[in-house]
This record gives C-alpha cells, sequence and structure tokens, in this order.
C-alpha cells in the first residue's frame, strides 16, 4: 500500500506518529499504514485508526532490530510510500538513514515540526541546526519523504470507533552480519525528567559531587526532580545519563527551570528552551545562559541555592 | 592489522555564529571553523586503534576547496594520511549526498577493514552520513558505540552501542562502519611537533571530475532562521533582597506553589 507509513520502535511513539500520519495521509487522501512487532499491537494500531499494519516477523536469537532494514527497504520498493515517518530512537535513527540509503531518497532527522504543502503535495519539515542555534526548514525533492521524529512531538492517536484495518505479516528479515553478543537492559530510574513541573539543573559550576546534594534541597522545596548538563552526566559521571538535558539528551519542558552552575552553551539550551520560566544561576556575569533566562542571578551559587531555599521556604510557610 | 578510515567534516564553531535579531538571519561573517566535534572522537579511535594493533589510517572529508585548513588539523591527530575530497560543488550539501560522494571516494580505490564516523557533525548533526556510507559501500555498521575492541585474528570488531533502553554488545564482521560517542574516548591535543609534522603528510586530492558520477540533492533546505527564545532576561544579584524579588516574581507567575 502506497500512502504514509509509521515505524517505531515500541507502542507510545508508534501512536504518536500515527496521529500526524493520520491528519496527513486525511490531506492527501491516501492511507496510513504502521509496522508492527506483535499481533497485538498490530490490532491497537488499527483500532487508533491504522489502515493497513505490516506485521514484522520475531527475528533470530542474537539478531539486533536494525535487522530489519532490508524487509523495510524491499516494502517500500514494492508498495511506494509517499511518506516514511520513523521514531527518532537511535536504532530508528540508523535504521532511517540506512533505508533512505538503500531508497536514494532523503531524510529529514529529528525533524520537529511538519506541515504538508497542499499544493505541492510535499512536506514542510523543520529542525534545529547548529546544536539548536537555528531552524532549518526542508523539503524532500524525491520520494518516498522521509523524516525521523522525536518522542513526544505528537499526542498519541486514539481508539476511534470501529476502524478497521488489515493486517499483512512480511518476510522474515534476512541474517545479520552484525550479531548481539551482550545485552544490558537499562536500570530504569525511579525518576523520569521530562515529567517533572520543575527541574534543577547542575552544571559545570558546582564542584564536587557531593555538592549536587544543594540542588537536591533546592528541588525539594519546591516539588522538583534535579537534572544535569551533559559533561556532568558523560565526563564526571555524577548522575545518570538520563538525567542531562539538552539536544542529544533529554527535552524538558517544566513550569519552572533553574540551572545552578550552568554555563548555557547552545546545545544545552535546546532541551531547556520550551520551559515556561527560566533561572540561571551562574558566577560569570557573561555566561550565555542569562541570555536565555528570565531570572539570571549573578554571583556563587554556594551563597545563593542556600538564599533561594530559605526564602522559598518561607514564602511558602514550609 | 586493520587498515582504518576515520571520516571528518569541517564545519562553522557554532559558538561564533550570531544572529541579527530583526530578521532572525544568521551572521556568519566572523565564524571560525573546527573539525567537527565527534569526529575528533572518530580520529582518535582509530589511530588507537592503530597504535594498538598497527595497520594504518587514513583521514577522509569531503569539502570546498576552501576546507584546506582541516587538513592540517586532522592530520596533527596521528592519521598518516588525509584524502580531500573536494570541489568548489561541494557546499551545502544534504546527508544523502556526503554519503554517496564518500561512498564514490573510497570505493575500489582506498583499501580498508573499518571505516569510523562521530555520531553525528556539529553543525547539520544528522547522524546519517555513516549509517548511509555503510549502505552504499554494502557493509554493515554499528552505531553509537562507546566501547570498541579489535580481535585480532578473527577480522571482526566488538561493539559496546549505547542506546536509549540499554548498552548492546554488538560483533560484526569487518569490513565494516562503526560510529561512536563522545564518551568512547578523549581526543588527543596536538603537540607543537605534531603539528608541524601534518604539514609534510600526503594528501590524495580527489575532485568531483576525478569521481566521475553526478551527485543531486535530495533535501532542498527552504530557509534557515535564528532560533529565537523570548526571555526577559532580568539580572540579579545574590543580595537577599533580590533573591526575595525573584522568588516573589516566580511565585507570582505561578510556578512555585
Amino acid at each position: 500500500m502506497a500512502g504514509v507509513w509509521i515505524l517505531a520502535e515500541s507502542r507510545e511513539p508508534t501512536l504518536e506518529l500515527l496521529s500526524a500520519g493520520i491528519d496527513i495521509a486525511a490531506q492527501l487522501g491516501v492511507k496510513v499504514a504502521a509496522f508492527a512487532l506483535s499481533s497485538q499491537l498490530a490490532e491497537e494500531y488499527i483500532k487508533c485508526g491504522c489502515d493497513e499494519v505490516m506485521l514484522l516477523p520475531p527475528l533470530a536469537a542474537g539478531q539486533p532490530l536494525e535487522s530489519y532494514v532490508p524487509v523495510i527497504v524491499e516494502e517500500a520498493l514494492l508498495n511506494g510510500p509517499d511518506i516514511i515517518l520513523i521514531g527518532a530512537s537511535q536504532r530508528g535513527r540508523e535504521i532511517a538513514a540506512r533505508a533512505a540509503a538503500a531508497l536514494n531518497t532523503g531524510l529529514c532527522s529529528g525533524c520537529t515540526g511538519l506541515r504538508l504543502d497542499q499544493e505541492k503535495k510535499q512536506l514542510v519539515m523543520e529542525r534545529m541546526l547548529f546544536g539548536g542555534a537555528a531552524v532549518q526548514t526542508v523539503v524532500c525533492e524525491t520520494r518516498p519523504q522521509m523524516a525521523t521524529i522525536p518522542p513526544r512531538t505528537f499526542e498519541q492517536a486514539q481508539p476511534a470507533e470501529g476502524h478497521q484495518g488489515e493486517v499483512r505479516q512480511l518476510p522474515a528479515a534476512p541474517p545479520s552480519p552484525v550479531t548481539v553478543v551482550e545485552r544490558t537492559p537499562k536500570t530504569s530510574e525511579a525518576v523520569d525528567i521530562t515529567e517533572a513541573k520543575t527541574v534543577v539543573c547542575v552544571g559545570r559550576g558546582v564542584g564536587k559531587q557531593e555538592d549536587i546534594a544543594l540542588a537536591r534541597e533546592l528541588a525539594g522545596v519546591l516539588g522538583g526532580e534535579v537534572g544535569c548538563s551533559r559533561p556532568v552526566a558523560e565526563d564526571l559521571r555524577w548522575l545518570p545519563e538520563e538525567l542531562y538535558l539538552g539536544i542529544s539528551g533529554k527535552k524538558v519542558k517544566p513550569d519552572l527551570y533553574i540551572g545552578v552552575g550552568v554555563a548555557g552553551q547552545i546545545q544545552h539550551v535546546s532541551g531547556i528552551r520550551d520551559s515556561k520560566v527560566i533561572v540561571g544561576i551562574n558566577r560569570d556575569e557573561n555566561a550565555p545562559i542569562f541570555e536565555a533566562a528570565d531570572y539570571g542571578i549573578v554571583g556563587d551559587l554556594y551563597d545563593i541555592v542556600p538564599k533561594l531555599v530559605k526564602e522559598i521556604k518561607a514564602a511558602l510557610k514550609i | 592489522m586493520p587498515r582504518i578510515i576515520a571520516c571528518f567534516k569541517w564545519v562553522m564553531d557554532e559558538a561564533d555564529i550570531k544572529a541579527d535579531p530583526k530578521s532572525r538571519q544568521l551572521v556568519l561573517d566572523r565564524v571560525g571553523y573546527k573539525i567537527s566535534d565527534y569526529d575528533r572522537n572518530a580520529i582518535e579511535e582509530a589511530v588507537q586503534l592503530q597504535e594498538k594493533h598497527g595497520g594504518s589510517v587514513v583521514g577522509i572529508t569531503v569539502a570546498t576547496p576552501g576546507a584546506k585548513p582541516c587538513l592540517k588539523d586532522a592530520l596533527s591527530r596521528g592519521p598518516e594520511k588525509a584524502c580531500f575530497v573536494n570541489d568548489p560543488a561541494f557546499e551545502n550539501l544534504d546527508p544523502s549526498q556526503t554519503a554517496a560522494i564518500l561512498a564514490a571516494a573510497i570505493d575500489g580505490k582506498i583499501e580498508y577493514d573499518l571505516i569510523i564516523c562521530g555520531e553525528g557533525s556539529s553543525d547539520l548533526y544528522a547522524q546519517q552520513v555513516g549509517p548511509a556510507l555503510a549502505e552504499k559501500l554494502g557493509i554493515p555498521c554499528a552505531t553509537y558505540v562507546n566501547k570498541l575492541t579489535y580481535v585480532e585474528g578473527e577480522n571482526k570488531v566488538i561493539a559496546q552501542r549505547k542506546l536509549d533502553d540499554g548498552l548492546e554488545t554488538v560483533s560484526v564482521k569487518l569490513p565494516a562502519l562503526i560510529t561512536v560517542l563522545p564518551d568512547l574516548n578523549t581526543p588527543r591535543i596536538p603537540s607543537l611537533k605534531q603539528v608541524l609534522g601534518a604539514a609534510k603528510k600526503p594528501v590524495d586530492n580527489v575532485s568531483l571530475a576525478n569521481l566521475q558520477q553526478t551527485f543531486e540533492p535530495c533535501l532542498k533546505t527552504t530557509g534557515i532562521l535564528a532560533a529565537t527564545m523570548e526571555r526577559r532576561r532580568l539580572k540579579f544579584t545574590a543580595d537577599p533582597e533580590d533573591i526575595r524579588k525573584v522568588v516573589d516574581s516566580l511565585i507570582k507567575e505561578g510556578v512555585i506553589a
């Protein structure tokens, strides 16, 4: 089936892309198809508005998910979809890049917004450039038009009353020359930083790992969570990597973001851009965080944070 | 002994990019250039593997002729040779073009066992060129690698991938392509001797005419605008009174309760 195709690693991102896909397909007057990894998911996608589900057979033991690339490419060559939207997980990005190369078509990576140009029947897609300093608008001149889309860009599609669709079984993937030797699932941290209403972010200005306690105390009185900048997680390893914010890490949209000793590199600011209110604390009055902040407090964080905690406690009477 | 190709890109330093607040146009006339951040990790990994196992390292880039300073920079980081695929037409390439040009410059022309690329470039960060190049060359790839081991005598690498849902260690037969994360290694800072020595290393110049192909873009950029962020940019000091003002404002805005 031609039309709009959806591919994502798991249920939630598939449903998110499905809602975007349904919208575009309606404007184009075409159908929506999605890939699924189980018949249970296939049924759910159909209930949520999918016209056809392409069911991927289970992989042989030790085969990574990317082994499906040849199957996906083959289906696209046979059916000629207009558009393929792929969830921008890391595996999704690799799958998309390889499929686009095999199909000799264009791929908009990390697409943060898209609309249809009705006249040209073309997607107009936006993405970040230069670590988030600029927004690039692109169109794809070849077919299929492809994009990888980060999680939570769209709301999930909801079940539509009595929606019908077909499930089509795809052939098995050929053996991949890449084999999995070992998997270590991420121990799921209790905290999902993207859900927090208030985020207190630890930057390199915090001198010692134990001083993160200061940020925790501030987050505590605000009922918020502690996040960090990329170097604090990756270079210093003071906090788990799922807590770093930025263009390559978590994107957060809290009501209140407080950067504690965060310099405010563009790559970091891209991840906090959609916060309602941004507060920056830094001793360097020229730190870029002050350009990105509503309230900038210039000074020593070891002096400021305890004062903030005290004032907040007094104001909230806790 | 692995013959390694390290791919790198010469990019504008995003820290130098300014924007005109009214027109939202980027002001690029004072930008400096650098080797894309994660490509330095790619070069470093290639050189470390060579130091351990022997073999060779060639650095390759696709650029306009004006990017020539990138060669000295890259070669000072350890590769013994560079392949400079350059043409005035190679400006603002889309990722599909870069991958196709690299494939045309490598396939049948440079012997290799392993190609190493950065996770993504600091300018476009499309994260496409590595896996797309592997696909064009018909070789396997492993992306987002944060630990890489070359297994002597078995013609394979063991790569640990760092993914959203955990770690995945894969075994990949060579020839293959790997894209690397910045936490894989710490790129060396070239010494003066290495910088001076870089000028004497050989460079293969490859032009569009040498490749005997055309490379059409798939994506067309219809606009680039500075990302705007309307913020109040109010500044306060560490004085208790100032701190109280900030807290009062935050309560008024309804973000503290």
